[in-house]
C-alpha cells in the first residue's frame, strides 16, 4: 500500500505547488506556512482535487478519509445525536470518547469550535482507513485534547496517516517529515534525521537539535528525554 | 480598566474580576466559557444579570474589532479589499480615504498581495489574516480575537503578536491553546466552567497549572 505523488503540480498564481514522492504506511507530518498549500495537497491526495499535470496514484488503498481544517464542513445532522448517527455511532460512545460534556439533544452547531472539533475526530478516529488525510487535526483543541488525539493516532494499527498542520507543541509519534517550502513539497525524511532539515520545526525542537540533543520523537515524552537526557 | 461585577450569562458566572490595559491571555479547557467570555467583552451579547464595564462604559459604547472563532463567519463580501473597507463603508467614510487607509492596512500587515483575491479562496489562515485586518482597520480601543491563532503557523503567530503590541489598542482579549503564546500576554485568566479559576500575571497562572498538561511545554524541560 503506498500514496505516489508522480510529479504533482497545482498552480493559481501567484501561487503553486510540486510535489514529487511516496507516502508509504506510517505517520507522515506535512508542516508549512499559511497559505503554502497543505490544504490543496490533503484535497489532491484524497483524489477531491486534480492536479494541473502529473498524477496520484493511491495504489492498494481501498478507503480514504479526509478530516477537514473546519469541523463545520463535515456536518450533516442537526443534533449531536443526528450527527453522531450519520458516523453510524451512538451518541453516548461518540460523546465520552471526545470527552466532552454535552447532551445528544444538543444542536450540533451549538457546540463551540473545540467540542465540534473534538466530536468530529472522535467520529473519524473511530474507524479504519487506509489512508487518512487530517487537515490541522489539532487547531481548536484544548491541551488535554491535543494529547489524547495524538495518543489515539499513535495507535493506528496501520495504514497511511498524513497530518497537515503548523501545530508547534504537541505531536503524536510521526514517522515521516514533510514541509512545503517555496511552492514546493520536500521529503525531510525518517525521523529523527529529518530533524536536522526540518524548516518549520516548533522552537523546542530547534533548540534541541542545536544543542545536539536530537529526540528520538517529537512526542511529549520523546522532548521530555532530550531535554533532560545527561551527556558524557 | 476593564471591571467585570456579578456577571452571568449562560453558563458564565464572574463575581468580580478586574483586567488591566494590555494584552490579556484566556486559556481553559473546550467548553469552558471562553468565547463565550469573549463575546460579552465585544457586546457582541449582554450580560444577563451584572456588567461588564470597559473604563466606565459598556463594549457597546466603545470601539471594539473582534475575530470570530470560525473564521468563514468573519466574511461579509466575497472580495478581500471589500471585506476589509466594510468597517469603514459602514460608518459612511469617504471614498478615497477608504482605499488609502485599505492599501495602507493590508501593506502594514504584509497582505496587501490578497487584495484582489476571492475570500472564498483563501486558506484558513490568510481568512484569519483578513479579518484581523479588517477588525484593526479602525484603530479600536478593544481588540477581541478567539482563537484565531490555532490557524497560523508560528512565524505568523509572532507576526500577531508584534501586530497586536503596534495596533494601539488599549485591551487586547485573546483566547488561545497555544500555551506559549498565552504566555506572551500581559495578563492571563484561567476559565473552567464557566468560571475564573486563576487570573494573574502568566508566570503566576501557570506555576498553579504546572502540573497540568496547559503548562506551557517550553517551560516544562528548557533546552
Amino acid at each position: 500500500m503506498r500514496l505516489v505523488l508522480d510529479h504533482v503540480c497545482a498552480h493559481r498564481p501567484p501561487w503553486s505547488l510540486a510535489a514529487d514522492g511516496v507516502f508509504s504506511p506510517g505517520i507522515h507530518l506535512v508542516s508549512g506556512d499559511v497559505g503554502s498549500g497543505k490544504s490543496t495537497l490533503a484535497l489532491m491526495m484524497a483524489g477531491l482535487f486534480p492536479p494541473e499535470s502529473g498524477a496520484v496514484r493511491r495504489e492498494e488503498i481501498t478507503s480514504t478519509m479526509l478530516s477537514f481544517q473546519f469541523p463545520e464542513f463535515h456536518v450533516t445532522g442537526l443534533s449531536v445525536a443526528e450527527e453522531c448517527a450519520s458516523w453510524n455511532l451512538s451518541p453516548e460512545t461518540a460523546i465520552a470518547h471526545a470527552g466532552i460534556d454535552v447532551s445528544p439533544e444538543t444542536p450540533v452547531l451549538a457546540l463551540s469550535r473545540g467540542e465540534l472539533k473534538h466530536l468530529h475526530l472522535s467520529c473519524v478516529l473511530s474507524r479504519d482507513y487506509d489512508l487518512l488525510l487530517l487537515d490541522e487535526p489539532f487547531s481548536s483543541l484544548d491541551c488535554p485534547g491535543k494529547e489524547q488525539v495524538c495518543r489515539q493516532i499513535s495507535g493506528r494499527s496501520g495504514g497511511i496517516t498524513a497530518i497537515f498542520t503548523h501545530e508547534q507543541s504537541t505531536f503524536p509519534a510521526i514517522d515521516r517529515l514533510w514541509e512545503i517550502s517555496d511552492g514546493r513539497l520536500v521529503d525531510c525524511g525518517e525521523m529523527p534525521k529529518a530533524l536536522l532539515q526540518w524548516q518549520h520545526a516548533p522552537s523546542l525542537v530547534r533548540r534541541l537539535v542545536g544543542a545536539g540533543r536530537i529526540p528520538e520523537s517529537i512526542t511529549p515524552e520523546g522532548l521530555r528525554e532530550a531535554a533532560c537526557r545527561t551527556r558524557g | 480598566m476593564i471591571v467585570i461585577s456579578g456577571l452571568r450569562y449562560r453558563c458564565l458566572a464572574i463575581d468580580a474580576l478586574e483586567i488591566a490595559p494590555g494584552i490579556t491571555s484566556v486559556i481553559g479547557p473546550n467548553g469552558s466559557g471562553k468565547s463565550t467570555f469573549l463575546k460579552i467583552c465585544s457586546g457582541i451579547a449582554e450580560p444577563e444579570s451584572g456588567t461588564l464595564l470597559v473604563d466606565n462604559v459598556s463594549p457597546r459604547q466603545t470601539e471594539v474589532g473582534y475575530v470570530n472563532e470560525f473564521p468563514d463567519r468573519n466574511i461579509l463580501f466575497p472580495i478581500v479589499k471589500d471585506e476589509l473597507a466594510s468597517p469603514l463603508r459602514f460608518r459612511f467614510t469617504p471614498c478615497k480615504e477608504t482605499d488609502h487607509a485599505v492599501r495602507d492596512c493590508a501593506g502594514s500587515l504584509g497582505i496587501g498581495h490578497l487584495l484582489d483575491r476571492r475570500m472564498q479562496d483563501l486558506s484558513g489562515g490568510e481568512k484569519v489574516l483578513v479579518a484581523f485586518a479588517a477588525a484593526v482597520i479602525t484603530r479600536p480601543r478593544v481588540i477581541v480575537l478567539d482563537e484565531c491563532d490555532s490557524h497560523l503557523d508560528a512565524g505568523r503567530c509572532r507576526w500577531l503578536e508584534e501586530a497586536l503590541r503596534m495596533s494601539g489598542a488599549v485591551y487586547v482579549i485573546r483566547c488561545t491553546q497555544q500555551m506559549e503564546t498565552a504566555a506572551l500576554g500581559d495578563h492571563l485568566l484561567y476559565l473552567e466552567k464557566g468560571r475564573v479559576l486563576h487570573a494573574g500575571t502568566p508566570a503566576g497562572v501557570f506555576s498553579r497549572l504546572s502540573d497540568t498538561s496547559f503548562y506551557p511545554i517550553s517551560w516544562r524541560w528548557p533546552a
